[in-house]
């Protein structure tokens, strides 16, 4: 069996994860709903996660599907277990540039930092890419900078 | 006892007065990329040695500067910035600091402020830096001129911890600004310890009673063991023949940190 995963997802009743793929022989395109089982509103997400990427009936579809995604729909089915809406389950992921992270819990900013690391890893140069240069130097002109708005309003601060 | 005001037991900070030591920290808002800048810096040496009851983590890296081998101790908050606040033993015996924000979010900049008063409050003299991370997100910020390190007069860097702009110049750099402050410190402050820790070996012998008072005073609130080293308190409790109560004062607010923490 040979499959290409397409989209992954989450459903809450009855708890499942919902994986949508391309079955690469027939070019058909699949909706696989994989039963979520032994998990309640207190189970830890990341084991639950790894367990089912491993799982003998699954794994062979899932092999795509990077863990800590599964791990995240695992987090919001929990959530939505523990009472809280879709909505609050979905920005409680997203980045708002003007919030305190500081302010966080270490599980709330583990999500925010999730989210964060998408981008990392989409910019990040790896020691084995063959452009990759240790002590990678840039200088940016100074002489045309403007002043940055950050600084603007509350100059006095400093 | 002499090292109190660092005391972390399972630390040593006595060796960062060694030649070939130093001690290098690091300061910023949660997640503007600390621990990803050490990362790109250290590479395959990159393993962080973690202190979590302290909320701490140590990376150590051997360094050349000029002809000679410098052992870096690179300390990096792990979650002890939410308090807003560090612990004295962070600051204690710094060669360096190393200040991050996030390009991204205003607020990371904005508390920058208070970090660097916090850091002078402890450690007036030592060389400093601004480092504006997560470039790679966007890079016209390069565009842009950010006053705050001009203001204090501190290096700034541009960098990306993800594609590796100017990581390790800036830690090059600062290794070597390190180094070459621990060769001529300007610091009051560490001549100041030195003469207290002296004392407090003189001390020891004829004060070993005091101990216990000391133990059992009640925890201070952090807003008043932040002054606790300021030289003029320093001097008060010196003089007073009552060091062994500074000592204390200091460790109850390891205790303090740790209990607010599970608090939460």
């Amino acid at each position: 069996m040979s499959c290409e995963a397409k989209r992954c997802g989450v459903r809450f009743s009855p708890p499942s994860i919902v994986l949508m793929y391309v079955h690469t022989d027939t070019k058909k395109m699949r909706k696989r709903i994989i039963p979520v089982r032994n998990f309640s509103k207190y189970s830890d997400c990341s084991v639950a996660a790894e367990r089912l990427k491993n799982h003998p009936r699954h794994r062979d579809y899932l092999r795509q599907v990077p863990q800590s995604q599964l791990e995240k729909l695992h987090i919001i089915l929990r959530d939505h277990m523990q009472g809280s809406s879709l909505e609050d389950i979905l920005a409680s992921f997203r980045l708002d540039p003007e919030e305190d992270l500081n302010k966080l819990d270490d599980e709330e900013l583990a999500r925010k930092k999730g989210q964060m690391d998408r981008l990392f890893e989409r910019n990040r140069k790896r020691t084995d890419d063959p452009d990759f240069v240790y002590d990678l130097e840039v200088e940016f002109d100074k002489s045309n900078q403007e002043k940055c708005s950050w600084d603007e309003e509350s100059d006095d601060e400093f | 006892m002499a090292d109190d005001v660092g005391s972390i037991p399972e630390l040593d900070q006595k060796k960062y007065d060694a030649d070939e030591q130093v001690k290098i920290i690091c300061l910023g808002d949660s997640a503007v990329g600390k621990s990803k800048l050490m990362e790109r810096f250290l590479l395959d040496e990159f393993r962080p040695q973690q202190l979590s009851t302290y909320a701490l983590t140590l990376y150590k890296h051997k360094a050349t500067v000029g002809s000679k081998t410098v052992a870096v101790d690179f300390w990096d908050t792990a979650g002890q910035e939410r308090f807003q606040s560090m612990h004295p033993s962070y600051y204690h015996k710094a060669h360096a600091c190393i200040m991050v924000f996030d390009v991204q979010r205003k607020i990371t900049y904005k508390n920058l402020a208070n970090w660097y008063k916090e850091l002078r409050e402890y450690r007036p003299e030592i060389p400093c830096c601004v480092v504006a991370n997560k470039i790679d997100a966007d890079l016209k910020v390069t565009q842009r001129s950010f006053s705050f390190a001009k203001k204090q007069g501190l290096p700034f860097y541009f960098v990306s911890a993800a594609d590796g702009t100017n990581v390790v110049k800036m830690f090059r750099e600062m290794i070597k600004r390190a180094v070459d402050y621990k060769l001529n410190p300007s610091d009051f402050m560490d001549e100041v310890m030195e003469e207290l820790e002296n004392f407090d070996l003189e001390k020891k012998e004829e004060n070993s009673e005091a101990d216990e008072n000391g133990l059992s005073k009640p925890p201070q609130q952090p807003g008043s063991t932040l002054r606790l080293i300021r030289p003029a308190r320093v001097r008060d409790q010196t003089f007073s023949g009552n060091s062994n109560s500074l000592a204390f004062e200091s460790s109850d607010c390891v205790a303090m940190t740790r209990k607010s923490k599970d608090n939460r």
